[in-house]
């Protein structure tokens, strides 16, 4: 591989890190505060993409469909946290496995209901369509940096969320202790409902950010929630900053496993996993 | 007594009695026969997997990778054209798949819970898409097996496993056996350190228990009957394919085991012929059987807070 | 009290149980038709496709059924192998069905052979390209209407030659179809002195292609030719265009790369060369009728799965009407079948000894989001069956 193509892969690997990190990172927030194993997550990811497709159809405007689709997301989420999650916080870790399971039949059922089965595109945003050339034939998208700037963004915006504000404070309270904040007065189940409804928008945000450079097919939530599994694991269940780095890993690992070992390459990113679990058992940055 | 829970012997009289019974009445229909054959041995998968979760508290989202395994190691060790005998190959793929499980089970076993889940998804992964992506082992079309083995012990044959009937009471037979196993194994002393591993680790430590061998005992024997219904199920239809392998099927099975009522492992059948029944059902009435079905499991997440078993337990235990 | 609760105990118990048994009631004179698709999952759009294919033909063709009603079985694969076979055997075993449709996957196609083989009812394939099917493990009982995964990508090879492409990469997804497709395209390319310089499997069913097609830019070959459907094409077609070498390397393809997924893929479409056994805009009076009624009764554009289905549809009721509504005796079935001339938009086929189409392969290209119909790339194209001894 020569220089030029090696940073070619680089970015291919950065820009899918970046992305894997939003998806992810809903799902590290929820367990981390709540422990609560959300396997629906990849659900909302594929809701997303749906309703950025139905909005872009209706409304004509990508940026007003994100909005819209973010808006309908918090709400879905905060639905599901008072009406199911809530009432399974005394109970096994494994009912609500289950209970996530259940939800991912519903989701993709009612996806199939309402919008088909047919594979969907979203059109490039046009003020976002254009292309920087990279080499002789190979052109890099503007969209894609501008979703990875936006993945960055967002990764800082979140970092001072949890450090800086109030909202951070009280997350990394209930994380530590959750008795101690309810013996304080604050309204746990507040906080709880804030944290899942925040952990389903940023999967759905981040299904409308790929929608335009992805096809929207029914499965598509099932797919990559694997993949998150794997970057929560490695960062450490609950970290953020783990779920950073352990995306950016991922992403490169895949990215360059597809052109250097392509025998091997689907599992790569376990080989990793299991690697790195061996060594440091509860992932890289464990609280 | 064996089976100490009053639930567990009602379920039992039940149960067996009833299967026993039931090829008379499905005679006509070899289909049902089949269908309550492949339920079943899904059941024995879903019990080793029980006594994992719910017995040792080890949650793995990898079994599949033994379920898979037993069909793929007969494939691989059988030759193709030449009637083996059941028996002794029962014996070779249950040890064969017990030594992988040996060194799998070292590795995964120093983690614990959700890192647990996830490096055991991970071998599993990785054993899926070996067979998916490898020609020599039929890739994701998967594979025939065109010749299944003979059932002899010392010249006499009880079983022909081309007769639908017949596969019925050996799976019949192999579930029961089963179920009585992980109860004598439940009852030993061995099971004994388990209970207390999964309810004290650090005190059974104290106790001067080594729990990580125990551990990986457990997850040994749970895999090699794990295999042996994949084992099974491949010999039902001479068909293995790597989406047995697949991370779905440890999914499943967990569904069905935690509807069952972990750690009962009687649950297990309860579990597994609720969740295929619904399906089978729902599958038939409507095209958006995942809707419904999805429906149903939440609404039994709520209302069954130990599983089907649990709730069966509680109206039966009260009073003794 | 105590056994008022062991009744239920033994009730709940046993329902599992007892559902699975409840009866299935038929009429006597009813044609069975077992249906299995994907209705559910990645496949779904091609399931209902299919299905409403099919169904659309056996309705307008109701006169050739002499007075036999037909009885769909409709059960979802999930496009799931290891439930091909149950499946499979409850259509044959318990519904009794005459003639078991379906899949669209390969690896159910191979479950469902294991049990079909041989078998008293007609199994039609109205997709999976699978070669076994009609190949080594081809069976009198087994028809297919659609296509063996050789037939659209060889005549591929002679195309490419034909455009001046020396150096080809190949690519797609790690699994039969794919394989089998880049296969016959290298087959036919190789013979006519072109050289496939780099081969990739990506595995199934993975769409982050990013990677994959920064090495083709920097390999720079003289064209691309790839297998993807459903999904995957939607990606791939959009990332080809996305990282800019839409326009510099010239992308030719297996058919179903733009099948059921021009909407999606927009734009980035236009001016890809594939070659398939039916294209939307072929001009013949059957086709025309087709897309107009298949448009009016579904609510949207047909495609080459509904195609596939239709012409089983039409398979099974020319046969049905040359034994006169008595499909008893199977030898006679099978015998009808495989002298059928169907009548298909796609212009007529008839079978191959190992009982897969004898079809023409249409070199088509993409213009304002059809695929329009360039020439016939190969007339009358029957696979070569290796393996089937029929």
């Amino acid at each position: 591989m020569d220089t030029s193509l090696f940073l070619v892969q680089l970015i291919n690997g950065l820009q899918y890190g970046l992305l894997l990190f939003l998806i992810a990172s809903g799902l590290t927030l929820v367990f981390g505060v709540m422990g609560i194993l959300n396997l629906a997550h990849g659900s909302m990811y594929m809701v997303g993409a749906y309703l950025a497709w139905y909005f872009v159809e209706h409304t004509g405007s990508f940026a007003l469909s994100a909005i819209i689709s973010a808006v309908i997301a918090l709400i879905i989420g905060v639905v599901v946290e008072r009406t199911l999650i809530r009432q399974l916080y005394r109970r096994n870790h494994l009912d609500q496995v289950l209970l996530t399971i259940g939800m991912i039949f519903v989701f993709n059922a009612l996806q199939s209901l309402l919008w088909g089965n047919d594979p969907l595109g979203v059109a490039v945003p046009a003020a976002l369509s254009s292309a920087v050339p990279l080499t002789d034939v190979l052109e890099y998208p503007v969209y894609r940096i501008f979703v990875a700037l936006l993945c960055i963004a967002i990764a800082v915006v979140m970092y001072f969320m949890i450090n800086k504000t109030r909202l951070g404070m009280l997350i990394r309270a209930g994380e530590s202790n959750r008795e101690m904040v309810e013996c304080l007065g604050i309204d746990i189940r507040q906080l709880y409902t804030i944290v899942f409804a925040i952990g389903v928008m940023l999967a759905a945000v981040a299904g409308v950010v790929a929608a335009p450079m992805s096809s929207i097919v029914p499965g598509m939530g099932e797919h990559i929630l694997i993949t998150c599994f794997v970057v929560v694991v490695i960062g450490g269940m609950g970290s953020i900053k783990g779920a950073f780095v352990a995306a950016l890993l991922v992403g490169l690992v895949d990215t360059f496993a597809s052109v250097l070992v392509p025998q091997m390459s689907s599992m790569m990113i376990y080989i990793v996993m299991a690697f790195i679990l061996l060594i440091k058992p509860q992932g890289l940055f464990s609280s | 007594m064996l089976f100490n829970k009053r639930t567990e012997r009602y379920f039992i009289w039940v149960f067996f009695p009833l299967a026993l019974l039931m090829p008379l009445f499905l005679a006509e229909n070899t289909f049902f026969v089949s269908k309550l054959t492949s339920v079943m041995i899904f059941a024995l998968f879903v019990m080793s997997l029980d006594y994992l979760v719910g017995r040792c508290g080890l949650i793995t989202l990898g079994h599949a990778m033994f379920y898979g395994l037993g069909g793929y190691l007969f494939w691989m060790i059988a030759p193709e054209y030449e009637a083996v005998n059941f028996w002794v190959y029962t014996f070779y793929i249950c040890t064969i798949a017990a030594a992988v499980a040996l060194v799998i089970g070292f590795l995964v076993l120093r983690t614990s819970g959700i890192y647990m889940i996830m490096i055991t998804l991970a071998f599993a992964q990785m054993a899926f898409y070996f067979f998916s992506d490898s020609i020599e082992f039929g890739g994701n079309d998967g594979l025939f097996i065109y010749v299944k083995p003979e059932t002899s012990i010392f010249g006499l044959s009880f079983f022909d496993l081309d007769n639908p009937i017949h596969f019925y009471y050996l799976c019949l037979l192999s579930l029961f056996n089963t179920l009585v196993f992980f109860r004598v194994l439940i009852r030993s002393r061995f099971g004994r350190v388990v209970d207390a591993i999964n309810e004290n680790p650090g005190r059974t430590t104290a106790l001067g228990y080594n729990i990580f061998m125990y551990r990986l005992m457990s997850y040994v024997i749970a895999s090699a009957l794990g295999a042996y219904a994949g084992y099974l199920f491949t010999l039902q239809y001479g068909f293995v394919n790597p989406s047995m392998m697949a991370w779905t099927t440890s999914g499943s099975a967990l569904v069905m085991s935690i509807l069952g009522g972990m750690g009962s492992i009687y649950g297990a059948i309860l579990g597994t012929f609720a969740y295929e029944g619904l399906h089978y059902l729902l599958e038939h009435l409507t095209e958006y059987w995942m809707l419904f079905m999805g429906i149903l499991i939440i609404a039994m997440v709520m209302i069954f807070k130990n599983g089907i078993a649990g709730y069966m337990e509680k109206l039966l235990e009260k009073r003794i | 009290m105590l056994k008022f609760n062991t009744l239920r105990t033994a009730v709940a118990a046993s329902l599992a149980t007892l559902t699975l048994s409840a009866p299935v009631l038929a009429s006597q004179d009813s044609i069975k038709v077992g249906v299995m698709l994907p209705f559910s999952g990645v496949y779904g759009a091609l399931g209902d496709a299919t299905r409403n294919g099919m169904k659309m033909a056996l309705q307008e063709n109701a006169a050739q059924l002499h007075g036999r009603k037909i009885e769909y079985i409709e059960i979802d694969t999930e496009a799931r192998p290891e439930r091909a076979p149950e499946i499979a055997s409850s259509l044959l075993s318990n519904s009794e069905a005459d003639f078991i449709i379906g899949p669209v996957h390969s690896g159910v196609a191979m479950g469902m052979l294991k049990v079909l083989r041989g078998k008293d009812t007609v199994m039609i394939v109205p997709n999976a390209g699978a070669g076994p099917v009609t190949g080594p493990l081809c069976s009198p009982n087994v028809f297919r209407t659609s296509f063996s995964s050789w037939q659209p990508s060889y005549p591929m090879g002679k195309v490419a030659l034909d455009k001046g492409y020396k150096k080809v990469v190949t690519m797609s997804w790690n699994y039969g179809m794919g394989k089998e497709s880049l296969d016959a395209f290298e087959e036919s390319f190789t013979a006519g002195g072109g050289e496939v310089v780099k081969k990739i499997l990506v595995p199934f069913p993975k769409t982050e292609f990013q990677a994959y097609l920064s090495e083709i830019a920097s390999i720079n070959p003289d064209a691309v030719f790839v297998f993807f459907a459903g999904g995957g094409a939607v990606k791939f077609v959009k990332d080809y265009d996305a990282l800019g070498l839409k326009g510099k390397i010239p992308l030719l393809g297996s058919g179903f790369l733009t099948e059921g997924t021009l909407e999606a893929q927009g734009n980035s479409a236009e001016g890809i060369l594939t070659t398939l056994h039916y294209a939307d805009t072929l001009d013949n009076d059957l086709n025309n009728k087709f897309r107009a009624s298949y448009k009016e009764q579904f609510g949207k554009s047909s495609d080459i799965y509904a195609v596939q289905g239709y012409d089983t549809g039409l398979m099974i009721a020319s046969a049905v009407n040359e034994l006169k509504g008595d499909i008893s005796d199977q030898k006679a079935l099978i015998k009808a079948l495989e002298t059928t001339t169907v009548n298909s938009p796609r212009g007529d086929f008839t079978f191959s000894a190992a009982h897969n189409p004898v079809q023409n392969i249409y070199l088509r290209t993409v213009e304002n989001g059809e695929n329009k119909v360039l020439e016939i790339a190969s007339p009358a194209l029957a696979d070569p069956g290796r393996g089937c001894k029929l």
